[in-house]
Order: C-alpha cells, then sequence, then structure tokens
C-alpha cells in the first residue's frame, strides 16, 4: 500500500529520538497521571498508553510531543478514574505513601484514606479542564507549560487555575 | 482550603519512578504488537496542501456516501441525500483489511476493484482572498463562527471546492479481475449489480482555515491548522439499478470486514438519508450531540487534544475541527452565524 507522508517505517528497535523523549517526560507524565489517580501502579499503566498513544500516530521529534503528553496524561487520567470508579478503602489505604501517614495509627489512615478517596471524586466530578490544570499545576509544571498542554494563552493560566482551585474548594468538604 | 492544603491534598508522596524498566516495557509491547513510528516525512507546499487534504477528505465523505446507498429503481432515481450523519466505528483489522485489498492503489484505483469510476466535472480546489469571494464562487451563503477559543488566533484563509461530480459503474469483470490479480476470493458481484451506475454529486465546498501561515515552513507539523471549517452542499448519490438490500449486502460480505463494521452499517435506522462517518474505533472516540438544534456528531480523540463536530442543517453538511476541547468545538459550531 503506497503510504501517505508521515507514514509508517518497517518495525525495528525504538528510534533514538523517541528513547530520548520517553527518558525525558517519562517521569513527568506518571507525576500527572498520579495526581489524578493517587496510585503509582495505575498511573504508570496511563503513562504507557499515553506514550504509545503518541508512539502510533506521532513523530518523536514533533515540536508539540511534551505538551501533548502532558495534556493527554491528564486527559487519560481522568478517564481512567472515572472508568474505576470509587476505589475501596483498603486498596487506597495500601496504596499511600508511607512517609506521610503513621503506620500505627489507625485512625491516622482512615482519616487520611478517606480525604484522598473523596479528593479523587472532586476530580472526576468538576469540569475536565479545571481537573487537568490542577494535575498538571500540582505536578510542577510552569504556567508557560500549562499553557500550551492545554492550548490557552499563557497570561489567562491564573486566572484559569483559580477558578479551578475554587471549584475544587466548592466540592470538597 | 488554602493553596497549600490544595497541594496537601494532591500530594501523591514521592515515590520515584524507574524510567528504564518502563522503557523496557514499552519496547516489549512495541515488539509484541508489532508497532511501528510514524516518522516525519516532508510535505509539499503547505500553502497548498491543505486545499489538497480538503479536496481528499471531500472524496471521503463522498465515498462513505457510497456505503448508505439505499432505494431501488429502474431509471434514474436519487437515492442517498443526508439529512443526518452518524458515526461508525472502523476497526484496525477493517483498516488493515481495506489496506490489503487495495495495495499499491490510489483510491480511485482501489475503486477500480468492482468497476469503473469517472469523474464528470473533477473537483478543483482554490484559495480565494475573501469570504464574499468564497460565497460567491459557492453559490451559498457561508456560515463563520461568530466567536473563537482564545488558542484561536489571526485572520483565516478560504479555500473553495467547485461542485464535483462522478459516475461508477458497477463492473463483474472488473471484480473477477482485481480478485485474481490479487490472488483474493472475493464474492461475485451478482448479475443485476453488474452493469448498474451510480452518478455522485459532491459540494460545492468552502472552508475556513486558522493557523495555516502562506510561508508554512513545510516539515513542521505545527503548522498544521489549528481551526477548520467547512460547509458543503450535501452530497446526492443516484442509480440507474441498485437496490438497497443488493448493494449493502454485497458490501457486507466482503472478506475481512469486521462483525462491528457489519452491524454499525446495519444499524443505520434510514440509510438513504444518513451520512455515516468512519471513527477509528482505537483512537477516538464519538457521540451524538446537539449543533445548532439539530442531531450532529461528535468525535475526539482518546488524548481529548482533537475534536470534530459535523453535522447536516438545510441541506447543508458543516464541520468543525481543531484542536479544541468538545466544549470549545461545540461552542464555535454554536456560534456559526
Amino acid at each position: 500500500m503506497t503510504l501517505p507522508a508521515g507514514g509508517r517505517e518497517g518495525a525495528g528497535p525504538l528510534p533514538a529520538a523517541f528513547e530520548r523523549l520517553f527518558r525525558g517526560e517519562y517521569a513527568r507524565v506518571v507525576g500527572i497521571a498520579q495526581r489524578v489517580l493517587g496510585d503509582q501502579g495505575e498511573a504508570e499503566d496511563v503513562a504507557q498508553e499515553v506514550f504509545m498513544s503518541f508512539y502510533r500516530a506521532h513523530p518523536a521529534d514533533a515540536p508539540y510531543a511534551a505538551p501533548w503528553l502532558h495534556a493527554a496524561a491528564a486527559h487519560a487520567a481522568l478517564n481512567a478514574l472515572r472508568a474505576r470508579g470509587r476505589r475501596s478503602r483498603r486498596e487506597t489505604a495500601e496504596a499511600m505513601p508511607s512517609d506521610t501517614l503513621a503506620p500505627d495509627d489507625p485512625a491516622a489512615i482512615a482519616v487520611a484514606t478517606e480525604t484522598r478517596d473523596e479528593v479523587r471524586t472532586v476530580l472526576a466530578r468538576i469540569p475536565e479542564r479545571s481537573a487537568a490544570l490542577l494535575a498538571l499545576r500540582y505536578s510542577g509544571l510552569s504556567y508557560a507549560e500549562i499553557a500550551q498542554a492545554l492550548d490557552v494563552r499563557a497570561s489567562s493560566v491564573g486566572t484559569l487555575l483559580r477558578r479551578a482551585e475554587d471549584a475544587f474548594r466548592r466540592e470538597m468538604r | 482550603m488554602n493553596d497549600n492544603e490544595i497541594e496537601k491534598a494532591l500530594a501523591t508522596g514521592d515515590w520515584g519512578v524507574d524510567t528504564e524498566s518502563a522503557l523496557a516495557r514499552f519496547r516489549l509491547r512495541a515488539e509484541r504488537e508489532r508497532v511501528v513510528p510514524i516518522v516525519a516525512a516532508p510535505r509539499r507546499r503547505v500553502a497548498t496542501g491543505w486545499i489538497r487534504g480538503l479536496a481528499a477528505a471531500a472524496a471521503v465523505v463522498v465515498v462513505a456516501g457510497a456505503l448508505a446507498l439505499s432505494g431501488a429503481a429502474d431509471t434514474v432515481l436519487k437515492i442517498f441525500e443526508p439529512k443526518q450523519v452518524v458515526g461508525v466505528p472502523v476497526t484496525q483489522s477493517d483498516v488493515s483489511y481495506l489496506g490489503q485489498a487495495c495495495g499499491g492503489l490510489s483510491p480511485q484505483q482501489c475503486l477500480g476493484a468492482y468497476g469503473t469510476f469517472a469523474w464528470t466535472t473533477p473537483p478543483q480546489p482554490k484559495e480565494v482572498q475573501t469570504l464574499s469571494l468564497a460565497a460567491g464562487a459557492a453559490g451559498f451563503s457561508v456560515q463563520t463562527p461568530s466567536s473563537l477559543p482564545s488558542s484561536v488566533t489571526g485572520q483565516p484563509r478560504y479555500g473553495v471546492v467547485n461542485q464535483s461530480s462522478a459516475t461508477y459503474t458497477f463492473s463483474a469483470d472488473a471484480t473477477r479481475q482485481a480478485a485474481a490479480n490479487q490472488s483474493r476470493t472475493i464474492p461475485p458481484l451478482p448479475a443485476n449489480i453488474d452493469g448498474a451506475r451510480l452518478f455522485i454529486t459532491g459540494g460545492p465546498a468552502v472552508v475556513q482555515v486558522w493557523g495555516a501561515p502562506a510561508n508554512a515552513n513545510p516539515g513542521e507539523l505545527a503548522n498544521i491548522p489549528t481551526l477548520v471549517v467547512g460547509q458543503a452542499k450535501a452530497p446526492v448519490i443516484s442509480s440507474d439499478g441498485v437496490t438497497v438490500a443488493e448493494l449493502q449486502s454485497y458490501l457486507l460480505k466482503q472478506p475481512g470486514i469486521s462483525p462491528q463494521l457489519a452491524a454499525a452499517i446495519r444499524a443505520i435506522v434510514d440509510p438513504a438519508s444518513t451520512l455515516p462517518v468512519p471513527v477509528p474505533a482505537e483512537l477516538a472516540i464519538s457521540h451524538p450531540v446537539t449543533v445548532q438544534g439539530v442531531q450532529g456528531l461528535f468525535i475526539g480523540d482518546n488524548t481529548g487534544i482533537a475534536s470534530a463536530v459535523v453535522w447536516q442543517k438545510g441541506g447543508m453538511i458543516y464541520e468543525v475541527i481543531g484542536s479544541l476541547t468538545e466544549a470549545q468545538a461545540l461552542s464555535v459550531a454554536n456560534s456559526m452565524r
């Protein structure tokens, strides 16, 4: 079959440009997904899917590669969050980072677990762009990087972020 | 709840990731699924490339329309004129089958596997300088968005495609020959379809494109337009002797057509007035939406980055495509006046 411009080459090892992109962005993509999902294992699964989607459809040296991956991580994680529904408290407690909880304090674990459950519920409930903004910002992206990822003006990010935070606060207890 | 408390609520701890293990996992999957990467290929002049793309898209719509043929007639009768649009999920296996069936062939040559395709009036896209010139060339009033997302900037460029028409004549001989050439088994063309003709008319069409600069660097994908708004007179197909049962049944008997695609095509309640829009099942989602007071179709890629809205109203097919969220795409579509 005649391939169109931007077509595919034969199968083989990963292109060097893609490996550079993967090494440079993987941790950040996982971080964004993890903010949404609160679970590293799930976040890494989402990151694999995000990179695979990119690999199938875009050249690794595309100038939009990083912003694309950041936005896709947030949206894919939000999709996964809605799909999985509410996780059990036990599962979430097991997924908690050990350095934030006293392991011998069941009451503290229960309260923190409940809060984390509610955070995920709220992220799934507020407008998708607001949830994505929060995930991107609180995983460390700059305003400029958020603007590129969500295709908005950098000068608008502050306002949009405040609205997202207001929506988040309203929905939290 | 202040910013610090929000940050704490969203905190997940710093566990660290093993990037090399993740890359090894990715390599294994890419190898197992035989996924090959997209590579950037130089494009010809972008200034006219987007207009060629438009012509190709128009051709796809016309071909897609042919899938929904309906009606029986002994003389020439209008058998397809879309009043609504519907998404038809197309799986990778369908695409793979079609790719194999048309190996090395252009779409026009591929159609030659079942008969003869001939342009009566071929599409001739051209660029014009103003919207009023585009409307004058197309012969209808052109709608344009009254509001745009902040991400869409600059002045649009305008393209016009003339009304195009073509004739397609089914041929049992061509079907047999194509099957023999490809060493494939294709169901023989029923005698009553052999020799039947389709008369296909599409357009005129007008496109408004934002983000396609005239001096674009041909190699840069960043020059893909940020927003494309299209309006075309709905395609019409007439026939001098094909029935819905015969043609649809024959098309769905082709080897390699997935049960899902066959079921989706059979599920179209009124194929004579429904334009099926192919949606890649693995890469995109679609669902019905209300646009301008009528039912349309939203199509979005899995990442939530690209969106399209397609609808039919007043004998026109409209489409809004861009790097937009669903809400933005619908807002652009509903702002068209």
